[in-house]
């Protein structure tokens, strides 16, 4: 087995607490912003920092550094430890219902590959940028683990033939793809423009009623039932279920040695 | 007569008719609409029934004026609105919305009740309403069941108004024609959908409704009852008088 090279920069970073706009920022490039356990920890840590904030915030952005969004899982952290890759279904699922539950708008910035995991947190956000070059999907079938955790929300969100595409087939789509089906919302190209375009939009709903945002959110949050507490269980249970399997063990360590 | 209503071999056209007020939806014009829509369910001769507007705008969603400081009359305005679109909703035969200029707010609201809408490139859609501070939960249901959960989210929560082209792309205009031939291409559609049977097409469009829950009147209702309360913040009052100021 390969050693995991330790990586310990911090795996976040937070800007704009008590203003109106709050910036997460995936600050481990070198690992393509890859979800460990402290990975979990980090972003409960700065929800808990927008939520106790003087001042609430109306939009919180979500975006990465380096060529990756977030590659997923950290595989060499499964490999080492069997029982990890459920415990991070159960934190991506946890963090998920988070996301989709707080106050404040959420919106993702994407550029390169927003996978598995990634792609899963990235359905979870309210509004979705990304540049045509972004890809998107669940290639995870191939190490054993169902993506069933992802799939109360993203099901309800492009619909269910879309999703079943997507999850089963485990190929990976483009930004241009992830606009005609739903899970984009606003394309941008070339990708030297993304973080010009991200301020923008993120401006423009800094603007809006933050009373109004707030009360359509927990209406639209009502009406298509992505915050059910018992969907979102049944749905992580049943992708945990697949990551304590010896299959999801070999898969892992077979794709993690290659 | 805010809504005029024409029968020409089956084909019903309401037309919403405050064209100097580009039909913004005041009560006096919801409650109009209503009683035409009831009247169409009643008689049953419709075959398939085009909502029009007079004038350069399909509809410039609920007129404000005059009633801010009236809490009670708003909230009857939202009711009344939410029982109109279920009732277009469940009308047994085919629906076209015939959207040119501008379909905004509450308008763009009945746009997407009708089973088709029809429109131009350059037209303005779309719910500005958390611009102002107010909330779109009456229509949420409706957009939700015609564009899909996450797309209407992501509409919703950004505001603003998209153009013609970019409903196409979101499923929220189902055709575009060029500006003058709307009301063509919505005739000629009207015209086409003639040819299917009547009690096919009722029990599909039945069907469809019973899928999709658009029989349920109740969470439309709850999001008349939760925008009228989102309008009586001071969040809302302020940003609606200084748009109406300004």
């Amino acid at each position: 087995m390969s050693d995991a090279a330790v990586d310990d920069t911090p795996s976040l970073r937070v800007d704009g607490l008590g203003t109106a706009v709050v910036t997460i920022t995936l600050a481990r490039p070198a690992s393509r912003n890859a979800m460990g356990l402290q990975f979990f920890e980090a972003f409960d840590e700065a929800l808990d920092a927008v939520a106790n904030a003087s001042t609430s915030a109306h939009v919180v952005l979500l975006r990465a550094e380096g060529r990756a969004f977030c590659a997923g899982f950290d595989l060499g952290a499964c490999a080492a430890d069997p029982r990890l890759a459920a415990r991070l279904v159960e934190r991506l699922s946890e963090l998920s219902q988070r996301v989709r539950s707080m106050p404040a708008v959420v919106v993702a910035s994407v550029q390169g590959p927003a996978l598995a995991g990634g792609c899963a947190l990235v359905a979870s956000c309210d509004i979705v940028i990304a540049t045509t070059s972004a890809r998107f999907g669940y290639p995870v079938h191939r190490i054993g683990i169902s993506p069933a955790v992802s799939l109360p929300i993203l099901a309800r969100s492009i619909g269910g033939g879309a999703a079943r595409t997507l999850a089963l087939g485990g190929e990976l789509i483009d930004g241009a793809r992830a606009q005609a089906i739903g899970l984009v919302h606003e394309l941008v190209e070339p990708e030297a423009a993304l973080p010009e375009r991200t301020q923008a939009l993120v401006e423009s709903l800094a603007a809006k009623g933050p009373g109004a945002l707030r009360a359509t959110k927990k209406w639209l949050n009502e009406l298509d039932r992505t915050t059910d507490a018992t969907t979102a269980g049944a749905a992580a249970h049943a992708s945990m279920g697949t990551a304590l399997t010896e299959e999801c063990h070999a898969m892992i360590a077979r794709v993690w040695e290659r | 007569m805010p809504v005029e209503r024409t029968d020409a071999d089956g084909i019903v056209t309401l037309t919403l008719n405050r064209p100097d007020a580009r039909n913004a939806l005041s009560l006096d014009l919801i409650l109009a609409f209503r009683a035409a829509l009831d009247q169409v369910r009643v008689d049953q001769s419709a075959r398939v029934v085009i909502v029009a507007g007079a004038g350069k705008s399909f509809c410039a969603g609920m007129d404000l004026r005059g009633v801010m400081d009236d809490p009670a009359t708003m909230g009857r305005m939202l009711r009344e609105l939410a029982e109109a679109t279920v009732t277009l909703r469940n009308l047994p035969c085919p629906t076209i919305a015939s959207v040119q200029g501008a379909a905004v707010g509450g308008g763009c609201g009945l746009a997407v009740v009708c089973d088709f809408a029809i429109s131009h490139a350059d037209a303005k859609l779309g719910y500005p309403e958390v611009d102002l501070g107010v909330s779109p939960a009456v229509v949420a249901p409706w957009l939700i069941r015609k564009i899909g959960a996450g797309r209407a989210r992501a509409m919703l929560l950004r505001g603003g108004t998209i153009s013609g082209t970019e409903a196409l792309a979101m499923g929220l205009v189902d055709r575009l024609a060029p500006q003058a031939e709307v009301g063509s291409a919505a005739s000629a559609l009207a015209a086409a959908l003639m040819a299917g049977g009547k009690n096919a097409l009722s029990v599909t469009k039945r069907w469809l409704n019973e899928l999709d829950g658009s029989w349920d009147s109740d969470a439309v209702l709850r999001g008349a009852t939760l925008s009228a309360e989102v309008i009586q913040t001071e969040e809302a009052q302020t940003r609606v008088r200084a748009r109406m100021n300004g």
